[in-house]
């Protein structure tokens, strides 16, 4: 009997064994040098399964000897999913649009080096102390007003606002049409979506004068609480008390506040320029416009985020392979156009150029981000950041929710600020 | 006992000690012969003459209560090690980790961790987030608690039929129970959105502005409390039926026999006998309320607005995980373990007293 307890004990052991790491699959094998790597997406009604897939075969192709296990986020929080993995001592290899903040500091991630990164337009974009963990692939404008036409015109508005007066101007006779003049979400998990409003004021009233506020908010020399960010958020409060933005929206997830706009429920659609290959590919029964948030005077101010490609893991089993992987991902032209179709990217690669058979809405949106760049009106977008200058983690989660008590009135712009400096100390002790 | 009792079980006991004392003198006087015949073969024997070799000793067999106990110690560690090592892998050993993590400041994000005492639990103390956390939780614990027992138990004396309808709507109450808890969340915010279901219902009744089931912050616990009713009721259901199955129908029919109506006959027979159901109920609603999270990250994702539905699971999750204080997460969980824990002890006890004393 003691012989069969013995036995027992080793069965388990060894089963036990065999769970915790009895299939990793990140190995070099002995023959040939071959090696597996994992690679951590995500999927989106954009982004699907399909289209993960041959993204993933046409970069294999170009990189002989790597086999890709893919890995899929079960939200699109990816990066809350790759600290769950990594916790378990299972980072995947290869991350795509992950934000780097915090694994790059504790040394989970391999730095691209300049020569890695020469064929980048913003080569430098989402640097950590200097050095670039995540492949600046792509910009997105954040956000682009997205509107329609059809409403528009049923209250009598003939152009795009141009100041911020304009704004509410337009606002103002839309309601009176009995027309919602805001779209906007933020129901379920995806609280993030209600966040665009206060990027485009945050972008206009703080960044537009200090684009780097918030590296000297973590150096302490300027606060939420002060005047400038308080009154971009009073804008945002202002314009829900005026009943502009329908609190009911804060009920929709991110996938029915778009459904939302297509079906009219509102005029104006504040959302990231990924939403204009979207508004191309499915048409709803109007056509939409695009234009900037404006400011108060008028002034150009083109909020963007450059950045968001793959990142590698310092403890994949050939670093060298998978980064070698990683950029013929993220430089790869079919891919590249691939982003463009499926997700209104607009790729920060030298020498790129989108399809020509983009719809209106992108041309539109890629016009808008061009004329920043020509106008050198370009500032971050707040809570999108990446690098040195961004968000504690976190702490755009927190936003995001405080951003709901703006627009229900539970707090006032003065309250949301405080509570922002409070996060903020809390995030960073 | 007096001193007659002892002289009288001195007297009761003589005749067998002189019985016992025979019998070893009978033994000894055996063993003695028994030694001389070997010694007297022993001296008989030639020298050089190879005698037959020794009888090896025999092999003692171990008591029979020690094998019997070995035997049973085989059995449970066969049946049971396998369960036990993985209850103390995956329980026991996590639970110590966060112990321990709970005095430290431990961020993986931001090395090194130190120790930093009760640090973590002080700063609990002062921690409104925390402290909305355990009111929401308290809330819904309530909530759920009173409602799935009251509604299970109104559902299963209405069910308590053995046709095939009653049977067949035993099924259909029990099915929430045996769905994931992310399909529930996504079927009722399908309903509870401010387009949802029954927004669209109320608005076709006439109800021009239908509250904001989800989207307003006074609201919106109520619904998850809700949600988590709903889901529990089906089990409160049939824990209630097989209770209610076990209540003797004799004892119904004296009771009506003597004269008790059905509010009567309900409270003095059949309750009382329901206490072992409730006891159960209770204690996993308890649990069930005490742990609620999937619908909250799901539903809510702790809104509308700043912590209006997020409970301490929920926080516990979101401190580690998207705040990377795993110490300062560590901590709460920590005092959530005790809370629950100490709550289930003191109600199982109290309900557990109920069943004895009735």
């Amino acid at each position: 009997m003691r012989r069969s307890m013995v036995w027992c004990l080793a069965a388990t052991l060894a089963a036990a064994g065999c769970g915790v790491g009895g299939e990793k699959p990140s190995e070099t094998s002995a023959s040939g040098g071959d090696v597996t790597l994992t690679f951590l997406v995500f999927e989106t009604p954009n982004l699907d399964a399909a289209f993960w897939d041959a993204a993933i075969a046409r970069a294999s192709a170009k990189v002989p000897g790597v086999t890709i296990k893919k890995l899929v986020s079960p939200n699109v929080d990816r990066t809350g999913y790759a600290k769950q993995l990594d916790a378990s001592g299972n980072l995947p290899d290869i991350l795509q649009s992950v934000n780097p903040a915090g694994f790059a500091q504790a040394g989970k991630l391999a730095p691209f080096t300049d020569e890695e990164l020469r064929n980048f337009i913003a080569p430098k974009a989402g640097a950590i102390a200097g050095k670039v963990y995540q492949l600046p692939y792509n910009t997105q404008v954040i956000p682009v007003v997205y509107y329609n036409k059809d409403a528009f015109a049923k209250a009598g508005i003939t152009g795009t606002p141009r100041t911020y007066p304009e704004l509410l101007d337009v606002s103002a006779k839309l309601k009176d049409k009995g027309i919602t003049p805001f779209v906007v979400g933020g129901g379920g998990a995806d609280t993030w979506a209600d966040m665009y409003p206060l990027t485009a004021t945050v972008a206009t009233d703080v960044y537009h004068k200090t684009p780097d506020w918030l590296t000297q908010r973590a150096t302490g020399s300027v606060k939420f609480a002060g005047p400038d960010f308080t009154k971009a958020a009073q804008k945002v409060a202002d314009l829900a008390q005026k009943g502009y933005i329908d609190p009911a929206g804060l009920s929709r997830s991110y996938a029915d506040t778009e459904q939302a706009f297509r079906d009219g429920k509102g005029a104006m659609y504040p959302m990231g320029s990924w939403f204009a290959t979207s508004a191309d590919n499915t048409k709803p029964g109007f056509e939409i416009g695009a234009f900037p948030w404006p400011s108060d005077d008028g002034s150009p101010v083109t909020p963007t985020f450059t950045g968001g490609g793959t990142l590698v893991s310092s403890s994949a089993p050939n670093v060298g392979l998978a980064k070698k992987w990683a950029l013929a991902f993220d430089e790869d032209k079919q891919n590249n156009d691939a982003f463009v179709k499926a997700d209104g990217s607009i790729p920060a690669i030298k020498g790129y150029t989108p399809p020509s058979d983009m719809g209106p809405v992108y041309r539109a949106t890629v016009d808008i981000y061009q004329k920043g760049m020509a106008d050198g009106s370009i500032v971050n977008a707040f809570s999108q950041e990446a690098g040195d200058g961004s968000l504690p983690p976190g702490l755009a989660d927190k936003a995001a929710l405080g951003v709901q008590d703006l627009i229900t009135g539970k707090k006032s712009a003065a309250d949301f600020a405080a509570y922002l400096d409070d996060q903020w100390a809390k995030a960073t002790r | 006992m007096t001193d007659i009792d002892h002289a009288a079980l001195a007297a009761s006991s003589a005749p067998m000690e002189q019985a016992n004392s025979a019998r070893a003198n009978s033994a000894q006087a055996n063993k003695a012969q028994t030694t001389r015949a070997a010694t007297a073969r022993a001296a008989a024997a030639p020298s050089g003459v190879r005698r037959p070799p020794a009888e090896p000793p025999r092999r003692r067999r171990p008591p029979a209560w020690r094998y019997r106990t070995g035997q049973s110690l085989g059995r449970f560690a066969l049946f049971a090690l396998p369960g036990l090592l993985a209850y103390v892998l995956f329980v026991l050993v996590p639970i110590g980790m966060t112990a321990y993590y709970s005095f430290t400041n431990r961020n993986p994000f931001n090395p090194p961790t130190r120790w930093v005492g009760l640090r973590n639990y002080a700063d609990l103390l002062g921690d409104p987030e925390f402290h909305q956390a355990l009111a929401n939780t308290v809330v819904i614990t309530v909530i759920v608690t009173l409602l799935a027992n009251a509604g299970g138990l109104l559902i299963a004396m209405l069910l308590d039929r053995p046709t095939k309808l009653y049977l067949a709507l035993r099924g259909v109450f029990f099915t929430p129970v045996v769905l994931s808890s992310v399909v529930i969340s996504v079927i009722w915010q399908a309903v509870l959105t401010d387009e949802g279901l029954l927004n669209s219902v109320l608005r076709g009744l006439g109800v021009a502005d239908p509250p904001g089931w989800l989207s307003d912050p006074e609201i919106a616990l109520y619904s998850i409390a809700w949600i988590l009713t709903w889901q529990m009721l089906g089990f409160c259901v049939v824990v209630y039926l097989a209770g209610l199955q076990g209540v003797p129908r004799e004892l119904r029919e004296a009771a009506a026999i003597d004269g008790c109506g059905p509010l009567a006959r309900f409270r003095n027979v059949t309750w009382p006998m329901l206490a072992p159901a409730l006891t159960i109920n209770t204690v996993m609603l308890l649990i069930t309320g005490f742990k609620a999270y999937d619908q909250i990250q799901v539903i809510t994702n702790g809104g509308p607005g700043t912590g209006t539905t997020a409970t301490m699971a929920f926080q516990v999750v979101q401190t580690a995980f998207t705040g990377n204080h795993i110490g300062y997460s560590s901590a709460m969980a920590a005092v959530m373990l005790a809370l629950v824990g100490t709550v289930s002890v003191i109600v199982l006890r109290v309900l557990q007293r109920r069943e004895v004393t009735r």
